[in-house]
């Protein structure tokens, strides 16, 4: 019964109150004592960072220069850069990332990945999550405190942190298929794909990282996976052959109907040569 | 409507409050508009105020005069109100609390109406776009991409520095014809790259930076959560919600200016005669067609 | 004849002229001297460790403001400046930048003690409240702080999270434009977020540390749920007689005592 309940919670309360008079320790210095041990050790810590960030960054750090020029190196100490470049609202070459706290939210947009669903990551789930936490004395109405007979809260507790960890962890390890930082792979696809002499298929790896095509298509573990397009890690195993490359890369629809690839007919044939050549030197690296 | 002990004094219903309210709106609303507005609205708002208060002040008045009555006081008595009306007096009491709660009310408003004005209004007021010289036509040459970046508002300095994707479509009958694809992802507003070889090399006209690319773009893709967009901006994978936004543009002696932004929920075919479905700017991560559009109904001013 | 007062009353006489006229000192003493239940333990400071994150800040933050300057030109050059030149002010802005972690993992730490000891319960179920807008409050200083050094990695995250306000139904894009003071981010931007990190948000963030405070001087605080005897269980009983020994061969039955 609900009044029973009040009833009996009063009652309990009257005695926490009296228990507390009767045998309780004052504040000062007890725990007083062990909280200002804590403070110690947050304001060590505090300052140990800051040290550590200032200490551990080599060089000079007097900065960037305006809008990008890097003319005075500043590199990552242990605990990154001291600053980033200063803001460009016009850069197209910076990949934005925010700090750490915000990382289990940053993740969470990059999971609704449908356009329909984007409120859902944006608004509706931290929504949802702050009302639930504010809601939580309401929801939660028992007076049992002992985690061993609160398993749906203890369940709910470690599901909750779990789930921020590994969001958190994603976010922070997240990657796009990015012309900048696919290039940087090309060697190492070269050399696993076993075509490091074959300067025409190198080049084209590079138009391959460039042109965006990891995008759709994974290659060697490498881009995303979307429309469906298929991993051309071992593309040249099916010796399809360069005139076909070349016809497929031109007007995918005509070789393949219903391929929802975009069609590659503006570029310059050198680059399709290459691009054709790159595909039928990966043999999936046997 | 005798006011008994199991239900607490409430003041009756009434109609000012709502005179009150349009009052206050008007206000505001003229604050945007036109000045005389403001003015008017805060005529019908006092007006309104003051009949609301003395309402409510007669009311008051009633109560104290009947709670006089003895039988009333201990409760005991008759609870029916006696049949002569208790004369209309306003109690002293009742007078200062009224007036104490309306003089706060008057400064509060006082203080906060022009404060909070100051704080939200200028943001909606000022928005303006002027339209931009990015140089002389020869500088985009026909069919090819050109990355160009420009100073939108140079009173305001570098933070309004702009990127777009510019190309030249040739003539589209006798008129020049230009596609320019903003660089702000639909999502959530990222830099997006043009997904080819961009040049280290770049051109200078006044403020804009000119990069021109030798290889046409695939498309473009957004570095934060995986949007990709073909060569004409519509999305083709990820989260966006639309197509890139694109820029206006005219032609003066020969140079192209850049105009006012506007968003596009989709683009068909491609170059100088692709058909745009154009809709006033919104914020990335807004629907602008479909029954998401619907969560949107109101665009501030851009 | 006046009465003279003692040595010791002369000595004391200032803390008796502040007490006489303000009461301060009873307060002091109230709050140092209060009962609090005799088996808490070190997760219950976790509290009081995020007190003085938010200290740190708070006084780092200030100092900050003297050599910050919220302007887009004079934003990034102010740091550089406060980082490399002005005394010690690497570590100021260190603290100020590794605090602001500290202090979010803190507030996170405390709120899964308070999670785990059921102590949101009954009757502290409005502490818990202000708790959660404390923790929204500190991540909103989070947010509108990243913006202040004017680099790639701010100007581009509040970008986002503005947006992220944008999408909101109805409202949203109203939101995102008073937030950042027009239709993209401008220099209004900057002064706005700093006015709403430095004044508006710390201010909310006091007076709700002052509520919580109050309530759990208020309310006490909890044992730990494991405890044997926690505050709430009744008087502790004089401990059992112990049995006698009766040497290993012969232990005693659980909870008899031996007899013969």
């Amino acid at each position: 019964m609900a009044e029973d309940r009040i009833v009996e919670r009063k009652r309990v309360f009257a005695q926490y109150k009296q228990d507390v008079k009767e045998r309780g320790k004052p504040f000062y210095p007890y725990a007083m004592f062990h909280d200002t041990v804590m403070s110690l050790v947050v304001v060590i810590v505090i300052v140990g960072l800051a040290a550590i960030w200032k200490f551990t960054t080599p060089g000079h750090h007097t900065g960037f220069g305006p809008h990008g020029s890097t003319d005075v190196p500043n590199q990552a100490g242990w605990l990154g850069k001291l600053y980033d470049q200063p803001a460009d609202p016009g850069t197209i070459s910076f990949v934005p990332r925010p700090d750490w706290y915000f990382y289990f939210l940053f993740q969470l947009l990059r999971i609704f990945k449908w356009p329909d669903s984007v409120i859902l990551g944006t608004v509706g789930i931290p929504t949802i999550c702050l009302v639930l936490l504010i809601a939580l004395p309401f929801i939660d109405l028992r007076s049992e405190r002992r985690p061993s007979r609160r398993p749906v809260a203890m369940v709910a507790a470690v599901l909750a942190v779990l789930s921020m960890g590994i969001l958190t962890y994603r976010g922070a390890t997240a990657k796009e298929a990015l012309a900048s930082e696919e290039v940087t792979h090309v060697p190492s696809w070269a050399a696993t794909e076993k075509f490091t002499k074959n300067k025409e298929a190198v080049a084209g790896a590079r138009l391959f990282a460039q042109l965006g095509c990891l995008n759709c298509h994974t290659y060697l573990g490498q881009g995303n996976h979307n429309l469906g397009a298929p991993d051309l890690s071992a593309e040249g195993a099916k010796n399809k052959g360069i005139a076909f490359q070349i016809a497929h890369l031109k007007c995918p629809q005509c070789v393949n109907p219903g391929s929802q690839m975009i069609p590659f007919a503006d570029q310059p044939t050198k680059n399709l040569t290459a691009l054709a050549t790159f595909l039928e030197a990966s043999k999936g690296g046997k | 409507m005798e006011p008994s002990r199991e239900h607490p004094h409430v003041p009756g219903p009434s109609l000012w409050p709502v005179g009150l309210a349009v009052g206050v709106v008007a206000l505001l609303v003229g604050l945007i508009v036109n000045w005389w507005i403001s003015v008017a609205g805060a005529a019908i708002a006092i007006a309104f105020g003051f009949l609301w208060v003395r309402d409510i002040a007669r009311e008051r008045g009633l109560t104290k005069a009947g709670e006089v009555a003895p039988e009333r006081r201990n409760g005991r008595g008759p609870s029916r109100r006696p049949a002569v009306a208790p004369p209309r007096t306003y109690g002293r009491s009742a007078f200062l609390e009224l007036s104490t709660l309306g003089l706060g009310g008057v400064i509060g408003g006082l203080v906060s109406l022009p404060a909070l004005g100051f704080m939200l209004l200028p943001a909606f007021l000022k928005q303006k776009n002027p339209a931009h010289d990015l140089g002389p036509l020869t500088d985009f040459p026909q069919g090819e991409f050109v990355v160009t970046t420009f100073v939108s508002n140079p009173p305001e300095g570098q933070v309004s520095r702009r990127t777009a994707f510019v190309r030249n479509n040739g003539l589209l009958g006798t008129e020049p014809s230009f596609t320019i694809i903003s660089n702000h992802c639909a999502h959530l507003g990222c830099p997006v790259q043009p997904t080819t070889v961009v040049p280290k090399k770049s051109a200078q006209y006044k403020d804009v930076t000119l990069i021109p690319l030798p290889t046409p773009p695939s498309g473009y893709s957004c570095p934060c959560h995986g949007g990709a967009y073909d060569v004409e901006g519509n999305r083709i994978a990820g989260p966006p919600v639309r197509a890139l936004d694109r820029y206006s543009f005219s032609i003066r002696n020969g140079h192209l200016y850049v105009g006012a932004p506007f968003s596009v929920s989709h683009v068909v075919g491609s170059g100088a005669t692709a058909r745009i479905y154009k809709y006033t700017l919104a914020f990335p991560g807004e629907h602008i067609d479909g029954i998401e559009s619907w969560l949107y109904p109101i665009q501030p001013p851009h | 004849m006046a009465t003279r007062m003692s040595p010791q009353d002369r000595i004391m006489y200032p803390v008796d002229w502040l007490e006489e006229r303000s009461g301060l000192i009873g307060a002091v003493r109230y709050f140092l001297f209060r009962r609090v239940p005799s088996d808490t333990n070190w997760f219950q400071t976790l509290g009081s460790a995020t007190l003085t994150a938010f200290l740190v800040q708070a006084t780092t933050g200030v100092i900050l403001a003297m050599y910050y300057k919220p302007d887009p030109q004079e934003a990034y050059p102010s740091i550089v400046n406060i980082t490399n030149d002005v005394f010690a002010g690497w570590l100021v802005r260190g603290m100020h930048r590794w605090g602001a972690s500290v202090f979010i993992i803190l507030m996170f730490l405390h709120m899964g003690r308070v999670f785990l000891f059921g102590a949101y319960k009954y009757p502290r179920e409005l502490n818990w409240i202000i708790g959660v807008l404390l923790l929204a409050l500190g991540l909103a200083e989070g947010f509108t702080g990243y913006l202040l050094p004017w680099d790639q990695t701010s100007y581009w995250a509040t970008t986002v999270g503005i947006n992220i306000n944008g999408s909101a139904p109805f409202l949203g894009p109203f939101i995102a434009q008073f937030l950042q003071g027009g239709t993209y981010i401008n220099a209004d931007t900057l002064s706005r977020f700093y006015a709403i990190h430095m004044l508006l948000i710390p201010g909310a963030i006091f007076a709700l540390i002052g509520l919580h405070l109050y309530l759990v001087i208020r309310l006490g605080v909890t044992s730990p749920p494991w405890s044997k005897h926690p505050a709430g269980s009744g008087p502790t009983e004089p401990p059992p007689p112990a049995p006698p020994r009766t040497g290993l061969t012969r232990p005693a039955p659980r909870g008899g005592t031996i007899r013969g």
